[in-house]
């Protein structure tokens, strides 16, 4: 299937979960990306991108431990695969490609 | 420690866990309480609450794309299935989809009009507050001859009074009176001056905009009408009378009537909404007209209990009870004008009316009174039942299009029934397509009725809104509405179709036809009759207004133009010297016929009722007259056709006796004889004799609704309120600027009003013709819907019968035999029809007549002229569609196996 690149907000979820690294589910992932961006992301968002990337093959998860705020339930754990890097890597170059390409610049 | 559980939002809770995949639903909720934790700790509990409901409703929204929807649940999943299939069966016979669609939107669309009609007819007067204990007061007089009273909403000036003291349970009472005589009303700084009738100005109590809910925009009510020369106006007439200025504080000038006088504004009232029976633009205190009307003659004489004067209205307590208080209000009434009616013997009965009453449930016919705009019960009644009917017939249409429609889809039941779908599940089907189709024409119903309320309201002179859509007992009505049309569809075919076996249907055969077909005829029938009664109603209607319209009126009335009488700047002693020679003056020009001067015209009413006898006669003999004040030359003018006798001349106006024409009603009713011999008569009233000069033949000087009463003509020098003018209609222009100069030079600054007599008399009939051009309307209609279904069925059974066309064509049919074929199934349901009309047509078009004392025969064209328009639309209709069939060629038809 051709690969059609990484939309902004889920690149914004992918770093993320890089950077949380262990501890990424739904709330903190959601806390990063408003810490890096300033926007306010709602809760639904943040799940929906997560299982989408997750459908694409970019992250994995598993179920992971439970805390008596949520009411005895537990998280679902993301990580990053192999090919979520890869992508991430790929969309970068191409940004630092154009981006070194525009003459006012140079 | 366990920290302790916050309940989160519980209904948000239950949304999510019903369309939320199993699986994820743990980590979700494991999220969200723990957001909500802390935006409780940071943010406080509502914060936290409110973000829960927006963070599960964002999530269920964005959901419904992603396929980790909870998909596994079958109901959703059928669900969605059955809209799927219902839009694309609609969007695969588009045709017949748009017809149903546009016949049930049609159908819906009038009954939505109608109702808010009805239902802006039956508000008047609830805005008020505490309307439910306010009532007006009624008086019941019964003259010795059967004819009631005429003014049976007035009463004495201290009735109200009396009853608030004596009678415990009345809370208030608040008085209205007329400015008789109507007045000339004045912003002399602005020299805007204008003609004001009597029952646009009122004299009422201090309480009246307590117990009537009209709100000040400018000024206290409290101190409105202390003074007695304080004038309380209307937005409207304040713009009027002082155009953008403000009018508080400002002088209006009033001549002529009851109270003549320089009065200052104290208040200007928002405009009055148009659902009151109550229609003014000037308030005046009523303290005025006790102690100054008709210069200080109005209740001077009167005890307050034998002049009927003012209407009375009585605020209730709530814990009274009605008819206690109706009972001792009556006892009230009686004790007190005991003495003027034992002579006459005159029962009398008082009655209480609730305000919402009053505009639907008055009677006018005896009331010359105070309520301009009074609606017909019985009219909108009518409608109720015709909008019904027109509802009716949509949801007809609809059931026969898809009771034919779904013998076309019976291989699709086939199909489904062999693939395992349970009867429920077809009945599902059918009944969401149903649903899907009549939630569609709903909500274009509630676009057209938008549209049309506008032109509905011009129609019949109202000013209507769709208040309907803000009340909510509409919005469930509305919907029932829907539901229950979606049930009448959808069951039938739902339910027949489904208890096929999946072999005849597959097969193609229709073992159960002959049922389906009765059931559709029986509806044509039906819708078949329903147009040929309106049709016949409405040319009904139509025939009595024309009948009334060319009715000899006894009288002139093409030719006369009136003109308002002078009102002010008179100088008092001269003036029956200048209203002769102003009249003798006009009536020298050439395009003028006859002038003379009245108190009243026709369709303007009478002056006053009396009770009268022939001089000589017993008490008893007394009957009631109608006088009209006039001018010597009034019969001339009005071309009166004298059968004895003849018009007064001006010299027998000397003031010594009272002279009288009268009709020949009044000639049989005071037992005069003949008309000669009743020249001889006097007739007797009070204390006054009246010689009888001359004795015209009978004329309608209300409209033709009234029976004939006797008339009596008095006639006196000083009449001036109107002056009639009959023209030779040579040049009307040239009458006109002749009149207005000269009127102008004798009566200066009075305002030229004038109107044609014809243009007046025919408002009478207004009701009428709006009644008949309603009935048009939905004549109209009901063809359309009934057109629409029939057309649409035509087609159908074409299409059926399309391998029977072909046969018969081989067989050597002319295209005209076959046309004659298939169209003859109909014109005999046509005919039958019909058959069943007429009893209806001749039981109701004669009960309805019946509210006329004049009119006019049903007639054999009643019932021939719709039969025929019918037939002759129905046959170019089914002849399109035959034609076509007929045509097609028979080797196509036949080879489609």
């Amino acid at each position: 299937m051709e690969n059609k690149g990484l939309g902004e907000f889920e690149e914004l979820v992918l770093l993320a979960v890089c950077i949380i690294g262990r501890d990424a589910y739904g709330i903190t992932v959601k806390k990063e990306v408003e810490k890096h961006t300033g926007r306010t992301i709602l809760l639904g968002a943040v799940h929906i991108t997560l299982y989408r990337l997750q459908d694409k093959g970019f992250l994995r998860s598993e179920m992971g431990g439970s805390t008596e705020k949520r009411g005895d339930r537990r998280k679902r754990l993301f990580k990053i695969t192999a090919a979520g890097m890869k992508q991430l890597r790929v969309s970068q170059d191409v940004r630092q490609k154009m981006w070194k390409l525009i003459p006012q610049l140079n | 420690m366990k920290a302790k559980k916050r309940k989160t939002p519980v209904l948000a809770d239950w949304l999510a866990s019903t369309f939320i995949e199993e699986a994820l639903q743990e980590e979700f909720f494991g999220d969200l309480s723990e957001t909500y934790e802390d935006r409780v700790l940071t943010k406080g509990k509502s914060y936290a609450k409110f973000m829960y409901w927006v963070d599960v409703l964002h999530l269920l929204m964005g959901f419904s794309s992603f396929k980790r929807f909870k998909s596994g649940n079958n109901t959703i999943v059928m669900h969605k299935h059955y809209v799927i299939t219902s839009m694309r069966n609609l969007a695969r016979s588009k045709f017949y989809s748009l017809i149903s669609i546009l016949s049930l939107a049609v159908g819906m669309g009038i009954c939505l009009t109608l109702s808010q009609y009805i239902y802006s007819e039956f508000s008047y007067d609830k805005f008020h507050n505490n309307f439910q204990n306010v009532y007006r007061i009624v008086i019941d007089e019964i003259n010795p001859d059967g004819k009631r009273y005429p003014y049976p909403y007035e009463t004495g000036y201290a009735v109200g009074a009396a009853a608030k003291e004596q009678i415990p349970g009345i809370k208030q009472f608040v008085r209205l009176h007329k400015y008789s005589g109507g007045a000339v009303i004045a912003n002399s700084e602005q020299g805007k001056i204008f003609t004001e009738e009597a029952l646009n100005m009122f004299f009422v109590d201090k309480t009246f905009l307590e117990v009537f809910n009209f709100p000040l925009r400018v000024g206290k009510m409290e101190v409105a009408f202390d003074d007695k020369f304080s004038i309380v106006i209307t937005e409207d007439a304040a713009r009027k009378y002082f155009d953008t200025e403000d009018a508080m504080g400002k002088v209006l000038t009033v001549s002529g009537g009851i109270s003549p006088g320089n009065y200052t504004v104290t208040g200007i009232l928002e405009n009055l909404p148009m659902n009151t029976h109550l229609q003014f633009d000037f308030l005046l205190s009523v303290e005025n007209y006790m102690e100054l009307g008709w210069g200080g003659a109005a209740v001077k004489n009167d005890d307050g209990w034998s002049s009927p004067d003012f209407a009375t209205y009585l605020v209730l307590d709530e814990a009274a009870d009605l008819n206690t208080v109706r009972e001792k209000l009556n006892l009230l009434i009686v004790t007190n004008t005991k003495q003027k009616n034992a002579y006459k013997n005159i029962s009398v009965r008082s009655e209480l009316q609730p305000i919402k009453d009053i505009h639907l449930k008055s009677d006018s016919e005896v009331d010359q009174g105070l309520v301009r705009n009074s609606g017909n019960l019985l009219n909108v009644k009518f409608y109720s039942i015709i909008a019904f009917f027109i509802l009716a017939v949509a949801w007809i249409n609809y059931i026969n299009l898809s009771t034919a429609r779904s013998m076309h889809r019976a291989k699709e039941v086939g199909v489904r029934k062999s693939l395992g779908a349970f009867k429920s599940q077809l009945i599902g089907q059918f009944m969401t397509e149903s649903f899907i189709i009549n939630l569609m024409a709903g909500i274009l119903a509630i676009g057209l009725a938008i549209i049309i309320l506008p032109i509905f309201g011009d129609i019949l002179d109202v000013k209507l809104d769709f208040d309907l859509l803000e009340i909510p007992t509409f919005w469930l009505c509305f919907f029932v509405m829907i539901g229950f049309g979606s049930l009448l569809s959808g069951l039938f075919p739902a339910f027949i179709l489904s208890s096929f076996k999946p072999i005849s249907m597959l097969k193609g055969y229709m073992a159960v036809r002959p049922g389906n077909f009765d059931l559709r005829k029986a509806l044509i029938t039906f819708q078949f009759a329903l147009s040929l009664f309106l049709m016949a109603g409405t040319y009904l209607v139509y025939k009595q207004i024309m009948f009334m319209k060319n009715q000899n009126m006894g009288m002139e009335v093409e030719k006369i133009l009136v003109l308002k009488g002078p009102e002010v700047n008179l100088e008092r002693s001269k003036l029956e010297s200048n209203l002769q020679s102003f009249i003798e003056k006009i009536g020298t020009h050439h395009s003028i016929a006859s002038v003379s001067a009245s108190s009243s015209v026709p369709g303007k009413g009478y002056n006053t009722g009396i009770p009268i006898r022939k001089l000589g006669a017993p008490e008893s003999a007394d009957k009631f007259g109608r006088v009209i004040f006039a001018g010597f030359d009034l019969p001339v003018t009005y071309n009166l056709e004298f059968i004895a006798g003849k018009t007064p001349t001006k010299q027998m106006l000397d003031g010594k006796q009272v002279v009288v024409v009268i009709n020949e009603e009044a000639v049989r009713a005071f037992d005069l004889g003949s008309p000669e011999n009743a020249l001889h008569e006097k007739l007797f009233y009070k204390d006054d004799t009246f010689k009888i000069v001359g004795v015209v033949k009978n004329f309608h000087w209300h409209s033709l609704n009234n029976t004939q009463t006797p008339y009596l003509f008095e006639f006196y020098n000083d009449c001036r309120s109107y002056i009639s003018f009959r023209l030779n209609l040579s040049s009307i222009q040239e009458s006109l600027s002749a009149i207005e100069s000269t009127y102008n030079s004798f009566f200066p600054g009075n305002a030229f009003d004038y109107f044609f007599l014809k243009d007046e008399f025919n408002q009478q009939y207004k009701s009428d013709v709006q009644f008949g051009n309603l009935f048009f309307a939905f004549t109209i209609l009901a063809i359309f819907i009934a057109s629409i279904g029939l057309f649409a069925l035509v087609s159908y059974s074409a299409t059926l019968k399309v391998k029977e066309i072909g046969i018969r064509k081989i067989m050597g049919a002319t295209v005209r035999d076959l046309m004659m074929l298939l169209s003859r199934e109909y014109l005999i349901l046509l005919l039958l029809a019909y058959a069943l009309t007429i009893p209806a047509i001749l039981y109701w078009g004669r009960s309805w007549l019946d509210n006329y004392a004049f009119r006019t025969d049903m007639g054999f064209e009643l019932f021939v002229i719709p039969v025929i328009l019918l037939v002759v639309i129905s046959f170019l209709i089914v002849s399109c569609q035959t034609y076509n069939s007929a045509r097609a060629n028979p080797v196509e038809s036949l080879r489609m196996d």
